[in-house]
């Protein structure tokens, strides 16, 4: 099996249909995005299908739409932008405790006949508590989790129905339950299922119910272990990283210091307040910066785990993923700043070196 | 104002159907049905003849037999320009603030094209399929909570905060707002006859959405909501062909077999709503309840078949005769699907537009 790539889909406005941004630019409107005045929670198909186009011609495979209150709907944004474009995949973020599962699968399966299947899960249990009281959610971090697994137990019996549903939880409670609208894709009767987390539980989620787990990068030494252990229950294992490529490495880090922001106290990552990942992440020193040659953290404690960075020239980003490919890890999910100029960028230089290997 | 005309959009696949009789209800459930899939070309196509028609907006209705409304709203909405959608949801399916966020991505998406038809649920068995525990009252007093909140949120007066005995937000915000030309919030269209789907209509709701009856037994009814400024939408069906008699023969000519008439009686009979035991009963007792409005198809097409036959001025001086009484609004649907509506569109719709003119 191939490495299969996926990316971020940019926020809406990020996307700069005229006129260049720099990386820093880049990151600002992301890091600023979650203020009332930012244009992101607005959706953007024009800026969106500038970047799905890009993406498709540097050969990533699907994109993942993020779900938090300061954006907009997930299933919504595939279903139009699947419209706007025929090759790339979607997949839809969501959190359990939103919606009755039954409803849920129904959208999942109208979206994917509307897109010719072309539609993933990311079940994210939820990363902050007080983001999912807005929504009507007041459960704890491990509770979210225990509801999940039932939640997508649920899916799971609608997804392999062949007779109604009945299932009796402590969090759910279906009787005689049945979708008329199927799930249709050229290969599959339900969708993929990505677990986002670092914690155990979100780990045992991804085994139990899930298809692949999803986590952010680290040192392959460090994930060696983790990964086997997660395929060796046939479970795939898919990193979010973001990239910064440039010719040489002393450019590349040049870039990556512009990107450091002018206040040494700013951070984001109290929004994420019992996220394990974001645990992690705050633990991360400032001073820090590297994990080894070619992951560079010196994001991570402003902005949190999801901003760790393999740095460097074409050749060494190449060699670093087939490392990974080397210890199991069977997917990604990249970002960079400009989003655009990154992905076109990884697609003509770095993408050709990992299929030549 | 003039008088506003919205049309059902077929199910997946009617848009191709040339008779009534694969129509009815009871084949879009049974587990072969195309209702079952989106049909986005049919409905690209129907999309554009009702524009063509002058139809304001179509409504989408919601069930376990048929795609997610809000999704159909959204990949419809891509391939016309200037139809609306009525989104048809229940309660008891997601919490009000993901509701929200759906529902404003969708304005966004589709140029503020979107109103609501909150439905409390019309199916204890089929509520249960989907997770929801309660009975008909119940569902009303979570509507009243549930839409309390949606307007909390479409309020935008920072955050939402609520406690009742069905919903519960903390500090609510959702950043993505309701685009649209002209509204901050979608028009509510609550729709349902009896005293608690009244009550939630008046408290929470733009317009009441009903089964149509005569003018004579709506009229006191119309005057309540009007005078408490909500609006009254009627929901029927019509023949129209050049004379009434034609018309008749046309109307009767609908009728299917027995054996689809038994088993839409057991769907409309077990039901818990007080709409479908209406509509029932006006085919039961009365039939024809006057010279135009005929409920001899609800035993077959269900309650939303009442239906009104006649010449393009029978109901065109019809639909007059609702406006005087306080009406501002209709949702039709014809057999075939199609083609009705663009009858109504180039007979019916002329006559009406030229008695509001003068």
């Amino acid at each position: 099996m191939s490495l299969r790539f996926h990316w971020m889909l940019p926020k809406g406005g990020e996307v700069k249909l005229d006129g260049r941004q720099t990386p820093r630019e880049a990151a600002r409107y992301r890091i600023e995005s979650m203020t009332t005045s930012s244009p992101a929670p607005k959706p953007d198909l024009a800026g969106w299908t500038h970047f799905a186009r890009h993406a498709e011609e540097a050969g990533i495979e699907s994109v993942l739409i993020s779900f938090s209150r300061y954006e907009p709907d997930p299933f919504l944004v595939s279903c139009a932008l699947g419209h706007a474009v025929k090759k790339l995949k979607f997949i839809i973020a969501y959190r359990s405790g939103l919606m009755q599962p039954a409803t849920f699968v129904q959208q999942m399966n109208t979206v994917a006949a509307m897109v010719q299947g072309r539609v993933a899960f990311n079940i994210v249990a939820g990363s902050s508590s007080e983001e999912q009281r807005g929504y009507g959610d007041f459960l704890s971090h491990d509770e979210r989790y225990a509801r999940a697994e039932e939640f997508l137990a649920v899916c799971n019996a609608f997804w392999r129905a062949k007779e109604p549903v009945d299932f009796d939880g402590k969090y759910y409670r279906v009787e005689q339950g049945k979708l008329a609208t199927p799930f249709l894709a050229p290969d599959r009767t339900a969708p993929e299922i990505y677990v986002s987390g670092h914690s155990e539980r979100s780990e045992r989620l991804a085994w139990s119910e899930g298809s692949c787990w999803l986590r952010v990068a680290e040192t392959p030494e460090k994930l060696a272990p983790i990964v086997a252990r997660t395929r060796e229950r046939g479970i795939g294992v898919c990193l979010r990283l973001c990239l910064l490529c440039r010719p040489t490495r002393e450019e590349a880090i040049s870039v990556a210091e512009s990107l450091l922001p002018e206040d040494r106290k700013e951070s984001t990552t109290t929004l994420k307040d019992d996220s394990q990942m974001y645990r992690e992440g705050s633990s991360v020193k400032s001073d820090a910066h590297w994990l080894n040659d070619s992951l560079w953290t010196g994001l991570v404690p402003h902005y949190g785990p999801v901003w760790t960075t393999l740095l460097g020239t074409p050749r060494e980003l190449a060699d670093a993923l087939l490392e990974y490919e080397r210890i199991g890890v069977t997917e990604f999910i990249m970002s960079g700043w400009p989003e655009v100029e990154t992905v076109d960028l990884f697609g003509r230089e770095i993408l050709p070196l990992v299929r030549k290997v | 104002m003039n008088l506003r005309f919205h049309w059902m959009l077929p199910k997946g696949g009617e848009v191709g159907m040339k008779t009534a009789q694969e129509t009815s209800r009871v084949a879009t459930t049974k587990a072969s049905s195309p209702a079952a899939l989106p049909d986005i070309e049919g409905w690209g196509r129907f999309a554009r003849c009702a524009e063509a028609a002058g139809i304001e907006s179509v409504l989408l209705s919601f069930s376990r037999y048929e795609p997610d409304t809000i999704l159909v709203a959204c990949a419809v909405g891509q391939v016309s320009t200037n139809l609306k959608f009525i989104v048809a949801y229940r309660m008891g399916l997601m919490q009000p603030a993901t509701f929200v966020q759906q529902i404003n991505t969708l304005s966004g998406l589709i140029g503020g094209r979107v109103s609501l038809n909150i439905v409390a649920g019309s199916s204890a068995v089929e509520q249960r399929g989907y997770g929801d525990f309660l009975d008909h009252d119940e569902r009303y007093a979570r509507a009243e909570e549930f839409l309390s909140v949606c307007h909390s949120f479409w309020a935008n007066n920072g955050e939402v905060n609520f406690k009742g005995q069905y919903c519960h937000v903390e500090k609510g915000t959702i950043y993505t707002p309701f685009q649209a030309p002209d509204r901050k919030a979608p028009e509510i269209y609550v729709s349902g006859h009896s005293e608690q789907a009244q009550h939630l209509a008046m408290s929470q709701g733009s317009c009441w959405l009903r089964l149509i009856d005569t003018p004579e037994k709506l009229s006191p009814m119309v005057s309540r909501f009007r005078e408490n400024g909500v609006e009254v939408c009627l929901r029927l069906c019509v023949v129209c062909r050049p004379t009434h008699e034609e018309a008749i023969v046309a109307a009767r000519a609908l009728l299917p077999s027995e054996e689809v008439g038994r088993e839409e009686r057991g769907i409309l009979s077990r039901s818990d709503s007080r709409t479908l035991k209406d509509a029932l009963a006006a085919a039961d007792n009365v039939g024809w309840m006057n010279r135009n409005l005929w409920a001899g198809l609800v035993p077959y097409y269900g309650s939303s078949a009442i239906t009104l036959v006649g010449s393009p001025r029978d109901l065109a001086a019809a639909f007059l005769e609702y406006k005087r009484i306080g009406i501002t609004q209709f949702i039709i649907a014809g057999w075939p699907k199609l083609d009705e509506m663009t009858i109504f569109g180039r007979e019916v719709l002329p006559l009406v537009r030229e008695a509001e003119q003068g």
